[in-house]
């Protein structure tokens, strides 16, 4: 930490100073040094650049830009702001693409969204957003939506125009001296979601992969701004539906934060309980989700199976099976039965009956092992380069976890470990998602113990302590808060303005993102049959790669 | 005296096929309808990948911009009859994306749905009820609801 304010200092800044236990957060007053700095917090360790957040002060006119660098191996963290003008023709800053190869599609958003052009920039091509957006600036507060909303039909021909005309482009390769052209990977295949990859191959052979995402694009982070505080949460929760109460718990804690609530201990407890449900949701989808594309139905059928178990505790806690909304800021959103956790006891039942048939039969199965352990190979350096996270890092051996890193809710009190694969291969993500099953089933049973104990010995009222009162209007702030997501770390930046009563900006920023980025450098050079395997192995899901 | 048309269409309607297509996140609750609890194929559905083999559409809760050519496409290549089930809150008025800007919110206008299962996600019941429901459709002969109109008619895509 010290040596990171060391180097901070030796630029012009505004201020330095500690916040939380990991990070350090300055604001430096040139925005031109920003390269300079990037390359000496590199130097530094900090090699991993977490996501680039663009606030538009409309009042102050200018866009203040945040930078968040990671450092995966000691942990430490830096929050880098600076500003620029708002006008769209010196928008500009030096792109740090060049030096973080993470950065590359964070800086295509934020030119995509707000208009900002960041110099030498390899690629600066708009990404998430649809073809009637480009040129504009959806994510500026003076951009006039109802105006573009007016002409909807004319912007969806705007569309397929541009699709037909890459149509007539796909084909221009093939001819009597080549054989090179453009396949369509989706936008809905059957192994995948939403997405389309656009699959320059010569033959059998791919030569390189441009994802062309925003199929399910619904700007959420703009939608927030929208609603109230309470009411962002459904936005919040449709970050991805496989896993919506970690997203929300994301969320909440930066709102509490700002509002300076402390929640009590039975809240955080519970948001553990419902955090891990929630991710075994998610892994049981996502194993399933892998050996569907190998063209095997039955680990899927067997996972929904166990799954549904832990929905029934989701519905019996929160009414829903999916959309539970179950988390507030300043606590959990219902007390708690005892009934429910003996509907979540049959859940973890389930898992301990089928757990050593899954294991023999899938996880050590001889076929899956010969067909992906030599595929899509993550070394540790690509890891910390494209900033990867989640069980994609954990499987090539990076020790990265926010809930040991970083804890928050009851995690401090929690007894877990890293669970880490050593080659990064497709195989070992898979084996990686069952060990963190298992992981997270261990972790429930503690959580429910605690609970129960807590209970009994009458320190915790279940039907009163889930909620403390959090003010409707948060004074002026700004807050970053990270959760170890199921698919990796989401950090949340939200930022407030005084008196509010709803997010001036929320930005989410969402692990399947940069593994999609890495999509093209995996895949370079191997044949078609492989995409599938590791699509699937990279546990992506559409809804947080566009949001 | 059973007509040759109506055991054809009781034929049609008790497998019904329909194209594999996710166009938002009601495909999760679609994925559990397919799951072993609630395990629609005894009732005679199946995802199949190519929309020239099936004879249903489902539009699964939101369709951005960007995903209704893709949605046009897919249903103009599926064979007559066929007929098109909408998801969700979101199929109807945009649901919870009522506000958003890049959601359309009502896709229905455009390609006009036979059945609404509402819910956000709805039930897999109500999923599996719904289809029950166009299954009565079919064997009644009553023609798709997209085939008699929608603004889809007169886009190009």
């Amino acid at each position: 930490m010290l040596k990171i304010k060391e180097i901070l200092q030796e630029f012009n800044t505004e201020y330095i100073e500690d916040y939380k236990t990991t990070w350090v957060k300055a604001k430096i007053k040139d925005a031109t040094d920003i390269a300079v700095v990037a390359q000496r917090l590199k130097k530094n360790g900090l090699r991993t650049i977490a996501t680039i957040s663009p606030t538009d002060f409309i009042d102050e006119n200018k866009i203040e830009m945040n930078y968040f660098f990671e450092d995966l191996i000691t942990k430490r963290n830096c929050w880098l702001k600076c500003d620029i003008p708002r006008e769209l023709e010196q928008c500009k800053i030096e792109s740090l693409t060049p030096f973080f190869k993470g950065a590359n599609w964070h800086e295509r958003e934020a030119f995509s969204m707000f208009g900002v052009k960041f110099i030498n920039h390899p690629d600066l091509r708009p990404i998430i957003v649809s073809q009637d957006f480009y040129d504009k600036t959806p994510f500026r507060k003076d951009f006039d939506w109802d105006a573009h909303e007016a002409d909807t039909l004319k912007n969806i021909q705007t569309i397929v125009d541009a699709f037909k005309d890459e149509e007539d482009e796909n084909d221009k390769g093939i001819g009597e001296d080549s054989s090179e052209t453009v396949l369509n990977w989706g936008p809905t295949h059957p192994a995948s979601g939403p997405i389309r990859l656009k699959v320059h191959c010569d033959g059998e052979d791919v030569i390189g992969i441009d994802p062309d995402i925003g199929f399910v694009w619904r700007a959420l982070e703009h939608l927030v701004t929208k609603k109230d505080f309470i009411g962002a949460i459904v936005a919040v929760e449709r970050l991805c539906f496989m896993d919506n109460i970690n997203s929300m718990v994301g969320y909440v804690q930066a709102v509490e934060e700002i509002a300076d609530v402390e929640i009590t201990e039975f809240a955080k407890w519970m948001r553990v309980l419902l955090g891990e449900v929630s991710r075994i949701s998610s892994h049981a989808m996502g194993m399933g989700g892998f050996y569907n594309a190998l063209g095997l139905h039955t680990v899927a059928m067997w996972n929904m199976d166990i799954r549904e178990f832990f929905l029934d505790f989701l519905e019996s806690y929160s009414g829903a099976r999916i959309a539970t909304a179950a988390i507030e800021p300043g606590g959990v959103r219902y007390g708690l039965q005892e009934n429910m956790l003996k509907e979540l006891q049959l859940g973890l039942d389930k898992f301990d009956n089928t757990k050593e048939d899954i294991k023999a039969i899938f996880i050590n199965n001889p076929t899956m092992k010969m067909r992906a352990s030599k595929q899509g190979i993550i070394s540790p350096d690509m890891v910390e380069d494209y900033s990867l996270c989640g069980v994609v890092a954990r499987s090539s051996g990076v020790k990265v976890d926010v809930r040991i890193d970083e804890p928050y809710a009851a995690y401090d009190q929690v007894k877990m470990d890293y669970v880490v694969q050593k080659d990064g291969s497709a195989k070992d993500r898979l084996v990686n998602l069952f060990e963190e099953l298992e992981q997270s089933i261990d972790i429930i049973k503690q959580a429910k113990k605690h609970i129960e104990v807590g209970i009994a010995s009458g320190k915790f009222n279940p039907t009163k302590d889930h909620m403390v009162k959090v003010p409707k209007k948060l004074p002026k702030g700004e807050a970053i808060s990270r959760v170890e997501w199921s698919r990796g770390e989401v950090l949340m930046h939200l930022v407030t303005q005084e008196k509010a009563t709803s997010p001036y900006r929320l930005k989410m920023k969402a692990p399947s993102f940069n593994h999609t980025m890495m999509l093209d450098k995996l895949l370079a050079g191997q044949t078609l049959s492989d995409i599938p395997l590791i699509f699937g192995s990279l546990y992506i899901c559409q809804g947080d790669l566009d949001r | 005296m059973l007509k040759i048309y109506d055991f054809f269409a009781h034929a049609k309607s008790e497998s019904l096929w329909m194209a594999h297509f996710c166009t938002g996140c009601c495909s999760l609750e679609m994925a559990a309808a397919m799951g072993p609890r609630y395990d629609w194929e005894r009732y005679g559905y199946l995802p199949t990948p190519t929309p020239r083999q099936a004879d249903l559409l489902i539009i699964t809760g939101l369709v951005t911009k960007k995903m209704l050519p893709a949605l046009l496409r897919t249903y103009a290549q599926m064979p007559e009859p066929k007929y098109v089930l909408a998801l969700g809150a979101c199929s109807f008025d945009g649901g919870p994306y009522n506000d958003s800007l890049a959601v359309i919110k009502n896709p229905t206008e455009i390609l006009p749905a036979d059945i609404f299962v509402a819910g956000c996600p709805p039930r897999p019941e109500a999923i599996i009820a719904g289809l029950e429901e166009i299954k009565k459709k079919m064997k009644k002969g009553i023609p798709s609801a997209a085939s008699q109109g929608g603004l889809w008619k007169e886009m190009e895509f």
